[in-house]
């Protein structure tokens, strides 16, 4: 995974958009969704810059033709 | 006794469906206490089936057998180890175990796993850890650990696992039995638990692959209820199971092997295993395919929110009574970007494409399923090669790449490192299950990893 700085949420923006969906987390929740935001973040910046825009999302189960 | 074994001896009259459900019943009573391998036992109910099964005789007719409890059977809980779930009572047979009973088998219980599927150790806070047959202070790995302890152990002949980034194959290689992570899509998922909608897989563990081969027959199959199946059915596997390796093409993985944290000895054991495939015929070369490492990041960004959404009604009402580990990934998948499964969906069918040569040049790939043979219960970080890893991050790029591109892949016993199992993962193009097994069993034919019993418990 990579490892470029992304600017994070706050643990205050967190709360609020597990709140929004119905969802009450404690400070020690979100803290540990930090540090794993922490490290998924930058590498799904990579992963945007690295498939080519013109690729559709996969669906369920990979359709035939593109059978491995 | 093997479960090929089993049911045709079954079927010749040597002993009754009774009998071999009663004896099944009296090794999980006399020996599980050590192994917690089962979260709830169906004694009474099981023998009632086994003396009310139809004739005529199915290919599991009176075969024992046990599923992971995140799999509904009908009147029994699925607790999914989870105290979410403690007093949840299916209603109905999820589809693998209908056609399981259809083909004759009596399920003796539900197995215990990682909460929710979701995690490689096995060590639910609600229902106890399950131990290692091969050493008790040891995980099973998981999430099918229960699943894989309890074949280990020869309390059943095989069990049914799911798999979404590894759970049989894991536990298959710590445990050293035989696991299948089949075709995503071969078997249904109607009355199973989700993790992700996209990764998730019913698998068959037994010792054997032959055994592997004869439940996968039975399991799998297009269900047009259902839409977690693709409509192709894939070759029989049991049927063409001896036509061993000669001639195959077989793609050596060689970054799991170098270039990603590996215990040598590990890596030297399954270095011999793939000898064995060449001297038996197959040809063997090494690839690089280290663009797989991609993998890793996209299972994740998938993975993560489509469990958030699966799991959203009760991280809305029971938040706090979820295990610390898979409550941290849920909620991690509820607060990604939106953006995330998308750009995860786009890369996994650009890594799809990008595989497609590999799987054109090789019928089968090879690799090690783990790793490291199984850590102590609560070793977390693990020692891998001399560096300190969280446990989970030292699986991943060994299993995601096979969960991404929605393949067959089986773990096989191929040794031991300090007195505890390894695994030789073989990776076979979609639908492509009997070439896997067929391979699996070639190796099985002339080695007698598979055959290995663990210590006595008591």
């Amino acid at each position: 995974m990579g490892a470029e700085s992304t600017p994070l949420p706050s643990l205050e923006e967190l709360r609020a958009l597990a709140r929004a969906q119905g969802v009450d987390p404690t400070d020690a929740d979100l803290e540990g969704v930090l540090g794993f935001l922490g490290i998924v973040l930058p590498a799904l910046r990579e992963l945007e810059g690295e498939t080519g825009r013109d690729v559709p999302p996969a669906g369920m189960y990979l359709p035939d033709r593109e059978a491995t | 006794m093997t479960l090929n074994s089993l049911a045709r001896a079954i079927r010749r009259g040597e002993l009754s469906p009774r009998e071999a459900v009663q004896d099944a019943l009296e090794r999980i009573e006399r020996d599980d206490p050590a192994y917690n391998s089962f979260i709830t036992v169906r004694a009474e109910e099981a023998l009632a089936e086994a003396e009310a099964l139809p004739e005529p005789a199915g290919a599991l007719h009176g075969v024992p057998l046990g599923v992971k409890d995140v799999i509904d059977v009908a009147g029994t809980r699925t607790t999914a180890a989870s105290k979410v779930l403690a007093d949840n009572t299916a209603a109905a047979d999820a589809t693998v175990v209908a056609r399981l009973r259809k083909a004759g088998a009596v399920i003796v219980g539900k197995l215990n796993t990682h909460e929710f599927a979701w995690g490689a150790s096995t060590t639910s806070q609600a229902f106890g850890p399950a131990h290692n047959p091969w050493d008790i202070e040891r995980i099973c790995g998981g999430s099918s650990g229960g699943s894989g302890a309890a074949v280990a152990a020869r309390l059943v002949p095989g069990a049914l696992g799911t798999d979404t980034a590894g759970s049989v194959r894991i536990p298959a290689a710590l445990c050293g039995v035989t696991g299948i992570r089949p075709t995503t899509g071969r078997v249904p998922n109607r009355g199973v638990i989700p993790v992700s909608w996209t990764y998730d897989t019913v698998g068959p563990l037994a010792r054997t692959a032959e055994d592997c081969a004869l439940l996968l027959d039975v399991i799998g199959g297009p269900d047009p209820h259902d839409a977690s199946t693709t409509p192709a059915a894939g070759d029989p596997c049991l049927e063409g199971i001896g036509r061993g390796v000669a001639g195959l093409r077989i793609g050596v993985v060689a970054h799991l092997f170098h270039d990603v944290p590996i215990d040598p000895r590990v890596a030297a054991v399954v270095e011999a295993a793939i000898g064995e495939l060449g001297r038996l015929g197959a040809r063997v070369e090494r690839v690089d395919a280290s663009f797989l490492r991609r993998a890793e990041v996209v299972q994740q960004l998938v993975m993560l929110p489509e469990a958030a959404e699966a799991h959203l009604p009760w991280l809305r009402t029971r938040l706090a009574d979820y295990g610390a580990d898979v409550r941290a990934r849920l909620l991690a998948g509820l607060l990604l970007p939106a953006s995330a499964p998308i750009t995860g969906q786009r890369a996994r069918r650009a890594l799809a494409l990008e595989a497609r040569p590999l799987f054109e040049r090789f019928d089968l790939l090879a690799s090690p399923e783990m790793p490291i043979v199984a850590p102590r219960i609560g070793e977390d970080p693990v020692e891998v090669a001399g560096q300190s890893l969280p446990y989970r991050l030292s699986l991943i790029p060994f299993n995601s790449p096979w969960s991404c591109l929605g393949v067959p892949t089986v773990s096989v016993p191929c040794g031991f490192v300090d007195g505890l199992p390894v695994g030789l993962a073989l990776t076979g193009r979609r639908l492509a299950e009997s070439t896997v097994l067929s391979a699996a069993h070639a190796y099985q034919q002339v080695t007698d990893w598979h055959e290995r019993r663990p210590p006595d418990p008591t």
